[in-house]
């Protein structure tokens, strides 16, 4: 098949660029993408039949549109009228983003046999990066101090024993996993970041940084090409591949509902080890994980435990060794007082004072001493104690 | 003839002197009033026609010239009614000359000749002066305030006739007191939140600020209220000013006489930068922050103010007045408020809990909505959780607000006697002097700027607690590691509060 533009014979543009604008169109999820492959074989022939707004002529295809496909059919027509695969494809490569499609050599083994693989992924930053043995650390979003200390370090041991870390660049615990996987030594391995719009698309637009540091140390990829917004559904869509490219899926905090429970699904449903870290029974931030401890999760507290899970570490004969930080300088009685009042999962002030039996003005002394020495994390009005005190 | 009759005229929360000026010359028969009338003042001249016609006056028939003086003042209001009619029956011989020698009149007339009461009486009185002043018969208490020589008539016929000495003048009203403001609620109410009371006693004993956050139902309205109460009562100096405020905003109750409380306002979210501020195109009202001048302005739901309301608020903050410019003149209206603030750590409200359903995004934006510089002048920021049930039904009620009062007065004197006002406005220059560190405390706020945690004027701020907290233990500085720590405990880091991630 040729194509003449502008009196020139020309190549077609590669199947590549095809899928890349049909992954861009609004609502295109891997469902409906899927079902279009499906029924018309080649992404060339599929486009077509998009620009022509008769994507829902087959029933196979319309079976996937919702309630009207029709209509969805006619605003994909319209959104595709204004793409060029070309061109679309042509500022792919002058971005240096990588558009893998199964067929590419660096397609991730992972995703071969996958129940709903992505049709392509556009990846800036190094491949090669998809292709090692990869741990998934996800998280809420909404996240304690101890959550997102714990991310940072399981983050960093594992880049730093050549695990690429695969996160979702989000908020909370995602974002502090990859901030620990940057955090690691050279000859680490690369963090994964999979986003749910395109790869120059920064959501959230505080992680502008991070998106960078982990394009330029590992790979960032994204079923949607440059330039798609992050649409609501995009997100659990994005998880199922987070599951997908790692070899375990570790939980570091989660709530009893959210993403993190999506990404679970997906590992189950894949067969990959599902991991929690344990958090305190009374902190609603470690209600999932803990849930999914008691239903026999894998117990992931630091990144031994992960190592061993991916057959690349030997469990310790003597159990890990204690988490616990530095020795400190001793605490003075009041000051020893005020901590003992202060739980792991967040305590009010007024509880401390009460607990501790001290003045006001003594307590919140301490409080603050405690919190500066790194014994005890400040909250809204809460004071939770640092699992990693000095000793 | 001519007839010169003083009154007053109310701009901001002063008034200035004017003198009502009336000509009764020949030509066509026709009533001007010039000088800078605004639309009420216009329509004096139709209330007086008619009271002159209830009362059996008789309304010159010839041109009648009205002249507010000085003419290039604008005017604004009721009150001068009473002078243009007594102008009018003077200068048509139907008074007779001399006998209103010294006098200055303050009043709105009814169309039957009734003398009403006019807003602003305090500082109409204060500036109209008069040997004797007559005013409205239910003002008279109010106007006793600012001027000595009161007398108060109830209609335009009676005044006439005493003036004329033909009947004697009215008795003073026997002054209905009006009902007495309901008690001020207790701070024996609030239950637990050690915290939350020893933040209010340090706001109320050094006039620091105080920013309350957390989720709906935590008590935060309710401990905002006890504010007020925690206060020493005005002085005679401050009641006046703050009597004269109220007066000139129209909310003070007729004949209600000195406000000596400290005043404690609480305007809706959802009020205007005008009704905050004060101000208007046709006159300067003055807004809530200057109804709060000395006592307690409580702005609820920080986070829904409009930011331009939020950023005027800074002047006050800062100077303890605002200044307001508008096209018919600027006036610097009073605001020495002590700023009791709330906010919801998010829009939901719950603040990252278990309950929060806002996005975290969401969350950070809604913390961006106040700037810095305005979250900086908070001296306490605290969350207030939501009180656990078992605290609400079992626990006893805590200290009442007499005792804490107590302990509030105690200490506004200690720092009353170092020759500065409240602790929160002691200047940084002096604060080495007035406010020195021991070593220990001086070791622990050393480390904190080491680390970055606290900022040039951060540490000023912890300084200022910390002096009240000495001031309320008794003890004279230097302050103590204690001190300052509570201090620090009472100034929660914003990023805590917001409890964004």
């Amino acid at each position: 098949m040729s194509a003449v533009v502008a009196g020139r014979p020309r190549a077609a543009p590669p199947a590549e660029a095809y899928l890349a604008a049909l992954a861009g169109l609004a609502g295109m999820g891997p469902r409906r993408l899927g079902a279009l492959l499906e029924v018309h074989g080649d992404p060339a022939a599929a486009w077509s039949r998009v620009v022509a707004g008769a994507a829902a002529a087959e029933p196979e295809v319309a079976g996937t549109l919702g309630r009207d496909p029709a209509a969805r059919a006619a605003r994909w027509a319209v959104q595709a009228r204004a793409v060029e695969p070309e061109e679309l494809a042509a500022r792919h490569r002058a971005a240096g983003v990588t558009l893998l499609t199964p067929w590419h050599p660096a397609w991730p083994a992972r995703l071969l046999d996958d129940p709903e693989p992505p049709a392509m992924l556009c990846t800036r930053g190094d491949p090669a990066a998809l292709a090692g043995p990869a741990c998934a650390l996800v998280g809420t979003r909404s996240c304690s101090g101890e959550g997102r200390r714990t991310a940072h370090d399981i983050g960093r041991d594992l880049a730093d024993a050549g695990v690429a870390v695969v996160s979702g660049l989000a908020l909370g615990i995602d974002g502090a996993a990859h901030r620990g996987a940057l955090a690691a030594g050279s000859g680490a391995g690369g963090p994964v970041g999979v986003v749910a719009g395109g790869v120059d698309v920064t959501y959230p637009p505080s992680h502008a940084a991070l998106f960078h540091q982990v394009a330029a140390a590992g790979a960032l990829v994204s079923e949607a090409p440059l330039g798609t917004p992050p649409e609501r559904w995009r997100f659990p869509a994005r998880n199922r591949i987070i599951a997908a490219l790692a070899d375990v899926v570790v939980v570091v905090e989660s709530h009893d509902r959210g993403g993190s429970m999506h990404t679970v699904d997906a590992a189950v449903e894949r067969g990959r080890t599902v991991g929690a870290v344990p958090g305190p029974v009374r902190s609603p931030a470690s209600a999932g994980t803990n849930a999914l401890l008691a239903d026999s999760a894998l117990v992931v507290r630091d990144a031994q435990d992960v190592l061993v899970a991916l057959g690349l570490g030997r469990a310790p004969l003597s159990g890990p060794a204690p988490r616990v930080g530095e020795p400190g300088p001793p605490l003075d009685g009041a000051d020893a007082a005020v901590l003992d009042a202060v739980g792991f999962a967040p305590t009010t002030t007024d509880d401390v004072v009460t607990a501790a039996g001290v003045g006001l003005g003594a307590a919140l002394t301490s409080l603050h001493r405690l919190a500066a020495a790194g014994w005890v994390d400040a909250g809204p009005g809460t004071w939770s104690r640092r699992a990693d005190a000095p000793r | 003839m001519l007839a010169c009759i003083p009154t007053a005229s109310l701009f901001g929360v002063d008034a200035d002197p004017v003198t009502i000026e009336v000509q009764v010359h020949a030509g066509l028969p026709c009533t001007t009033v010039v000088g800078g009338p605004d639309a009420t003042c216009r329509e004096a001249k139709e209330r007086v026609r008619a009271a002159f016609a209830s009362c059996g006056f008789e309304w010159p028939n010839k041109r009648v010239t009205i002249n507010l003086s000085p003419a290039w003042q604008k005017k604004r209001g009721s009150a001068i009614d009473l002078a243009m009619a007594v102008g009018i029956l003077l200068a048509s011989d139907q008074l007779p000359v001399g006998s209103i020698t010294g006098y200055a009149f303050l009043g709105e007339l009814g169309l039957d000749g009734a003398v009403r009461p006019v807003v602003g009486v305090v500082p109409l009185a204060e500036a109209a002066g008069g040997d004797p002043l007559v005013v409205p018969a239910a003002q008279v208490v109010d106007a006793r305030l600012a001027t000595s020589r009161v007398v108060g008539v109830g209609h335009l016929g009676d005044l006439v006739r005493a003036l004329k000495g033909e009947a004697p003048w009215p008795l003073p009203l026997s002054p209905t007191p009006p009902p007495r403001p309901p008690p001020r609620p207790d701070l024996a109410d609030v239950r637990g939140q050690a915290v939350a009371r020893a933040a209010l006693e340090v706001a109320a004993a050094g006039g620091h600020h105080l920013l309350l956050t957390g989720p709906p139902g935590g008590g935060k309205t309710m401990l905002a209220e006890r504010l007020p109460g925690l206060l020493p009562p005005l002085t005679p100096g401050e009641a006046l000013e703050v009597t004269k405020i109220h007066s000139a905003a129209g909310v003070l109750p007729v004949g209600a006489g000195l406000l000596d409380e400290p005043p404690y306002e609480a305007p809706h979210t959802t009020a205007s930068a005008v009704a905050l501020i004060g101000g208007g195109s046709s006159q300067l009202r003055p807004g809530a922050i200057s109804l709060a001048h000395r006592g307690v302005l409580f702005l609820d739901e920080l986070g829904e103010q409009r930011p331009v309301v939020l950023e005027c608020l800074r002047q006050p903050l800062e100077e303890g007045v605002i200044r307001i410019h508008r096209a018919i003149g600027s006036a610097t209206l009073p605001a020495r408020f002590l700023l009791v603030a709330a906010m919801n750590p998010c829009p939901c409200g719950e603040g990252g809990d278990h309950r929060c359903r806002c996005q975290p995004v969401e969350r950070l934006r809604y913390a961006r909505r106040l700037s810095a510089p305005l979250l900086d002048r908070f001296d306490l920021r605290l969350h207030v959780p939501r009180a656990d049930p078992e605290q609400l039904l079992g626990e006893a009620g805590g200290e009442p607000t007499a005792a804490v009062a107590a302990r509030v007065a105690t200490a506004r004197r200690r720092a009353a006697a170092r020759g500065t006002s409240v602790n929160a406005l002691v200047p940084g220059s002096r604060l080495d002097e007035l406010a020195p560190l021991d070593r220990a405390a001086r070791r622990l706020l050393a480390g904190l700027l080491a680390r970055g945690g606290l900022s040039a004027r951060g540490l000023h701020r912890v300084r200022r607690v910390a002096l009240t907290l000495a001031d309320l233990g008794g003890v004279d500085p230097p302050l103590t590691e204690e001190h300052v720590g509570t201090a620090l405990g009472l100034r929660a880091e914003l990023a805590t509060l917001q409890a964004a991630s």
